[in-house]
C-alpha cells in the first residue's frame, strides 16, 4: 500500500515536472483529406494520450474537438473551408494553439465525402494500369518527407528553446544599464533638492 | 513558474497588470541610493538563476531566487523583478508580454511577504537564528509563488485544488534549494557585511543621512 502510495507520488512529480518546465509546441498538417497536428512540450515530450484538442473558427466559435492519440498526434476532418484554430491546455497554464488558414487546409473540402471511395475502388480494380493514382502518389511523398523532417523539426525546437551565452550577457548588460540609468536619475534628483 | 501568453482570461491579465503597475510604483517611491546597487545585483541574480534548471526525472524545474530578493530589497523588489521579468520575456521567452502583469505580481507580491515576515529574523546576532528565518524566506516565496499562480490559473477556471497540489508538489525541491540558497547568502552576508542587513530593512534613514 505504502509503495502503491510512493509509486502514484513519484508519477505525479514526474508528469508535472515534464509540464512546468518547458514550452509548449504544436504544429499540424494536411493528411489527405485530415488535418493531423501534433502538440507536445520543446523538449521534445508529447502531450498525455488522451489530452482534449478543441477546435474554433476564426470567430472563436467552436467548431468540434478531437483527442491526442500515440505520440502527441491528433486528428481533424474539416468540414468547412475556414481557417482552424486548434487549441489544447496541457495543464499548468500551458496552452498549446495552433492556427491553420483556409488556403492550408486539404484541398476539395466540400468535395471530399463523394471522390475518394471512387477513386480508390478504380486504383484497386485497374490491375492494367500499374501507375498509382496522382492524389496517392502526392499523399505519400508528402508522408515521407514529413516523416523524414520530423527529427529537424524537434531538432529546431529544441534549438530555439537554447539560451545561447550572448542572450545572457546582454540580459545582464541591459540591467546593470538599467541600474544606471536609476542611478543618474536620483543623483539629479538629489543634486536639485539640495540647495 | 511562468504564465504563458494566452493561458489566462482578460480580467486576470488586467487585475494583474493593474496590481503590478500599482506595486512597481510604490517600489520606485520607495527607492533609495544605497539600495540601488543591490537592486540591480539581485535583478541580474533573478534574470541568471531561472536559466539554472534543476533536473528532477526526465525534466527539470527552475530556480527563481524570490525570497533572496525580497529579503534584501522589500518593496523595490517589484521594480527589479519586473525587470529581471521583462528580460527573460525577451531574451528567453518565458513567460509572455501580455501576461508580465501577472507574472510580476506572482513572483514579486511573495518577496514583500517574505520580507516583512522574515526581514527581522536574518538581522538576529545570532547566526543560526539568522539563516534559518532566510531559508524560511527563500522557501515560502516558492510556495507562495506557486499558490499564487496556480490561483491565476483557477480564476480562468483550472480547478484550484489539485492544480495547486501539483504545483507545489513539483516545487518542493526548488523550495528545499532556495532555502538552502537563502540561508548560505544571509550567512555570507553576516560574516562579510553584516551592516547590509541593517541598514536595508528600515527604509528611512540612508538618504537622509548621506
Amino acid at each position: 500500500m505504502r509503495n502503491l502510495f510512493l509509486t502514484a507520488f513519484m508519477l505525479t512529480f514526474l508528469i508535472t515536472t515534464n509540464a512546468l518546465a518547458h514550452k509548449v509546441i504544436a504544429s499540424a498538417w494536411t493528411d489527405g483529406a485530415d488535418i493531423e497536428g501534433e502538440v507536445g512540450f520543446s523538449n521534445g515530450i508529447m502531450a498525455e494520450k488522451g489530452t482534449l484538442v478543441e477546435v474554433f473558427n476564426d470567430k472563436d466559435e467552436k467548431i468540434g474537438e478531437t483527442v491526442v492519440g500515440e505520440e502527441g498526434l491528433f486528428r481533424f476532418t474539416p468540414t468547412q473551408a475556414i481557417a482552424h484554430k486548434f487549441v489544447a491546455n496541457l495543464g499548468a497554464g500551458h496552452v498549446a494553439q495552433y492556427l491553420m488558414a483556409a488556403n492550408e487546409l486539404p484541398e476539395g473540402i466540400g468535395l471530399k465525402n463523394t471522390e475518394p471511395p471512387k477513386e480508390a475502388v478504380k486504383a484497386q480494380s485497374d490491375i492494367e494500369r500499374p501507375i498509382i493514382g496522382e492524389e496517392k502518389l502526392t499523399r505519400m511523398i508528402a508522408k515521407a518527407v514529413r516523416k523524414e523532417v520530423q527529427p529537424l523539426r524537434k531538432e529546431i525546437a529544441a534549438y530555439k528553446e537554447k539560451n545561447n551565452f550572448q542572450s545572457i550577457l546582454g540580459g545582464i548588460g541591459y540591467i546593470f544599464g538599467l541600474t544606471g540609468i536609476v542611478f543618474y536619475i536620483m543623483a539629479r534628483r538629489k543634486e536639485k533638492s539640495a540647495p | 513558474m511562468h504564465i504563458v501568453d494566452g493561458a489566462l482570461s482578460n480580467e486576470v491579465v488586467i487585475a494583474g497588470g493593474v496590481i503590478a503597475a500599482a506595486g512597481i510604483g510604490w517600489g520606485l517611491r520607495k527607492m533609495d541610493m544605497e539600495k540601488i546597487p543591490a537592486a540591480g545585483m539581485l535583478t541580474a541574480t533573478f534574470f541568471v538563476a531561472s536559466l539554472i534548471h534543476v533536473p528532477i526525472g526526465p525534466s527539470s524545474v527552475h530556480l527563481i531566487m524570490n525570497g533572496l530578493a525580497g529579503l534584501l530589497l522589500g518593496w523595490m523588489a517589484f521594480p527589479a523583478l519586473f525587470v529581471g521579468l521583462l528580460l527573460q520575456a525577451i531574451f528567453f521567452g518565458y513567460g509572455g508580454v501580455t501576461v508580465l502583469g501577472v507574472n510580476t505580481v506572482a513572483i514579486a507580491l511573495p518577496a514583500v511577504l517574505v520580507h516583512y515576515i522574515c526581514s527581522q529574523g536574518i538581522k538576529s546576532e545570532h547566526k543560526k537564528v539568522a539563516m534559518f528565518w532566510a531559508a524560511i524566506a527563500g522557501g515560502g516565496a516558492i510556495l507562495t509563488t506557486a499558490l499564487l499562480v496556480t490561483l491565476a490559473l483557477a480564476l480562468t477556471g483550472e480547478a484550484f485544488l489539485p492544480a495547486a497540489k501539483l504545483v507545489v508538489l513539483a516545487h518542493i525541491p526548488v523550495m528545499i534549494i532556495e532555502g538552502f540558497l537563502c540561508a548560505s547568502a544571509v550567512a555570507l552576508i553576516h560574516r562579510v557585511k553584516p551592516e547590509l542587513l541593517r541598514d536595508f530593512s528600515p527604509v528611512e534613514g540612508s538618504l537622509k543621512n548621506a
